[in-house]
């Protein structure tokens, strides 16, 4: 890791009254795999389409490798590989053919294009099916074949947006394997996904989104570490809730404790042994448990912690 | 250049993978040229409407005047003597011809009365022509009824002129007194004098002469062919638009549009990439179209092949323009394809491409003056027919390329690449 090679400065992207992207700030280093992670509709495409110069944002800066998106995007292009969620090939065309086309669109030619071209297709595991329509491939290979069209040209920077989406687990492992395997060459790797256990095992960094904002950003044991032992959710009768709540913040395993949703979501130091004084409290006071769930310090729970709903929500 | 080049030879290669595609648009055009073409070649008419007739009469006496009422009390046609409020003369109604808003125009020479009336008996003999000028783009299944029309009355005027002359001198002599001759098939009517047992050929009295306007080189008349061939291969060249409007939307949802907004690219070229396979494959087309039709049917090409070219060039960039309006207005397939079947087809049938424009009301007419296809098909007949060359036809040219322009204008003002 080095210097930062994206910058975002309080970039809002609105789509009429709606705004699909408020005030972020994002500094992505060079060489680092940066996931952004969060429901759909969340904002995570808009962010990477602003990233691939496909939209302008209405507020803020955006700065890659050092040039302005608004004044340099033509300088900026040549550096990105873009790959779309929806499969950006030509169906009817052959593997080879496609990824020639888009060579070309970025000005490769001759030898220099073939060698590109070949490189590309051994990189994804196509080399066999070089000549075959795509629209004989299968969901991974299509997959497989959409990120080599977004690496033909040797781009610094790939943003791949949700690339799993649809993709058997073999295919979706044989991804993830390219993806480090291209960031062990130095290409600098921006991955949306709602996949938590993708951002898990690939990325360096992650920036939980919702709702167009950055929630929480940091690597993936920082963010766990945030829900300290776990986090205990309490459902009790409305009546008993809130004269129970002083009493359980005084317990020795609670470190916080609030009223959320007419359940009580209690912090814990060591989430058992807290289980076991909650349950001791309610029955000295004779309260009724109506719902309990317990969550352990993982991603996944950092985001119910985050936003209060689950990622695939 | 190399981009445009990349994504042109991409688009080709895409449309000649889609074998529905290529039949369509080469095939299906043909196969009305031909079906068409001989289906209709012997039933080919006029229609209901009435056919205008645009009349000269310079006649001293009364038989112009009255053949001309019997001609107005016929339900078919309707005669005109004069063009918004002022009489006609030969140079108006060629002019009125040569520029399309008339077929037909007959002239009664100054002594018409006086050679229909002479006594059969007479020592020197009068003769004289009236003159049907023709458009010379006008097939004989629609000039030869107004001919045999015009013929049949000039027979009976003939017959009433001589009636005093005496029941004796009629039944000798009425077969000298008309016949009809036409460049390219002369009638040869009743030219054989019946008398006493022998036949005696005699010159008729009064002929009928079908001409083509003097500001028209052209003087061979169309054939169904010439008639034809152009009027579907613009109606063909036209369907590119739903080719192109399909690839465009086709792009937009399968995300190539998207993965191409980010190489290194601008809109234009993107845009200029999109339009030119599609201009090619409509070059090609015409290409076809006549050059099949010249080697299988023997049509003529006329004499400019730079005037073929220019309006070749000037109807495709048109048509493709077309497409880029109807691809930056339609959001989905079925879209396209309501709009395309509703505009083409309107679109041909005002401009002329099934039925001629010259029968339909004139109104009508002058609604097929905003379609391209009127235009288009004028400048083809104007170079197929008329022997026009190229510096004549640059002004339907200039029209086309005004279609072209407004079309694309507002189809590049209107679209959206995703």
């Amino acid at each position: 890791m080095s210097s930062s090679i994206i910058e975002l400065k309080n970039v809002v992207k609105r789509f009429g009254g709606r705004v699909a992207v408020n005030c972020v700030d994002l500094s992505v280093q060079d060489g680092e795999i940066f996931g952004l992670l969060g429901p759909n509709g969340a904002g995570k495409t808009t962010i990477i389409s602003l990233l691939a110069t496909l939209l302008v944002p209405d507020d803020g800066e955006i700065t890659i490798c050092g040039f302005n998106l608004r004044q340099e995007a033509r300088r900026v292009r040549p550096l990105i590989g873009f790959v779309p969620q929806e499969m950006g090939l030509y169906p009817t065309l052959s593997a080879w053919d496609n990824l020639a086309f888009f060579g070309r669109v970025y000005g490769l030619h001759g030898s220099n294009l073939r060698e590109r071209v070949t490189n590309v297709l051994g990189l994804v595991g196509l080399s066999e099916r070089a000549s075959d329509p795509v629209q004989t491939f299968s969901g991974g290979m299509k997959r497989r074949l959409n990120i080599a069209a977004g690496l033909v040209h040797k781009p610094r920077i790939l943003f791949l947006d949700e690339p799993t989406v649809g993709v058997d687990p073999q295919s979706r492992n044989f991804i993830f394997e390219h993806v480090e395997r291209l960031n062990e060459e130095g290409i600098t790797i921006v991955y949306t996904t709602h996949y938590m256990e993708e951002v898990e095992r690939i990325c360096d960094r992650v920036a939980i989104m919702d709702q167009g904002r950055f929630l929480a950003l940091d690597t993936t044991i920082g963010l766990v570490n945030r829900l300290g032992a776990g986090v205990i959710y309490l459902g009790l009768p409305r009546a008993s809730s809130e004269p129970l709540l002083p009493d359980v913040r005084v317990l020795s395993q609670v470190l916080t404790a609030t009223e959320e949703k007419g359940r009580l979501k209690i912090e814990t130091r060591n989430a058992r042994l807290a289980l076991l004084e909650l349950i001791e409290l309610c029955n000295a006071r004779n309260v009724s448990i109506l719902s309990l769930e317990m969550l352990e310090p993982t991603l996944e729970s950092v985001f119910l912690h985050l936003t209060g709903k689950r990622l695939r929500d | 250049m190399k981009k445009i080049i990349a994504l042109t030879w991409k688009d080709l290669k895409i449309f000649l993978k889609d074998r529905g595609g290529v039949i369509l648009i080469f095939v299906q055009p043909f196969m009305f040229i031909l079906i068409i073409t001989y289906a209709l070649s012997d039933v080919f008419s006029a229609g209901d409407h009435p056919v205008h007739i645009l009349a000269v009469n310079q006649d001293t006496g009364t038989q112009g005047a009255a053949l001309l009422d019997q001609l107005e009390d016929m339900k078919a046609f309707s005669v005109e003597t004069s063009w918004e409020g002022n009489d006609l003369t030969i140079q108006k109604v060629e002019r009125l011809i040569i520029e399309g808003k008339r077929t037909f125009a007959v002239i009664f020479p100054p002594n018409f009365s006086i050679v229909l009336e002479q006594g059969l008996g007479t020592r020197e003999r009068l003769t004289t022509k009236v003159l049907l000028i023709v458009d010379p783009n006008t097939t004989n299944q629609i000039a030869e009824p107004v001919l045999g029309t015009i013929q049949g009355l000039l027979e009976r005027a003939a017959y009433t002129a001589m009636m005093p002359k005496g029941m004796g001198d009629l039944f000798t002599h009425l077969g000298d007194s008309t016949s009809t001759t036409k460049s390219g098939s002369p009638r040869t009517g009743l030219e054989e004098k019946g008398g006493r047992g022998r036949v005696e050929k005699q010159e008729p009295a009064v002929t009928v002469e079908r001409i083509a306007p003097t500001g028209m080189q052209g003087r061979k008349l169309p054939d169904v062919y010439q008639q034809n061939v152009p009027g579907y291969t613009i109606y063909g060249i036209f369907w590119i638009v739903n080719l192109l409007a399909v690839s465009v939307l086709r792009e937009k949802r399968e995300g190539t549009f998207r993965r191409l907004l980010v190489a290194p690219m601008s809109r234009t070229i993107m845009l200029i990439g999109k339009w030119m396979p599609y201009y090619l494959i409509n070059i090609i087309q015409i290409a076809i179209m006549l050059g099949v039709s010249s080697l299988l049917f023997k049509m003529s090409l006329g004499h400019s092949a730079g005037g073929l070219i220019i309006v070749s060039l000037a109807a495709a960039a048109a048509a493709t323009g077309l497409g880029v309006l109807v691809a930056s207005l339609a959001r989905t397939e079925a879209q396209i394809s309501g709009l395309t079947v509703l505009l083409l087809l309107t679109l041909s049938v005002l401009g002329g491409c099934f039925i001629p424009r010259f029968i339909m009301p004139e109104w009508l007419r002058t609604v097929g003056l905003v379609t391209p296809h009127a235009w288009a098909l004028d400048a083809f007949q104007d170079l197929l027919v008329r022997g026009y060359n190229f510096w004549e036809v640059l002004p339907k040219v200039g029209v086309l390329g005004a279609f072209a322009v407004i079309f694309f204008g507002i189809g590049v003002w209107r679209f959206r690449f995703e």
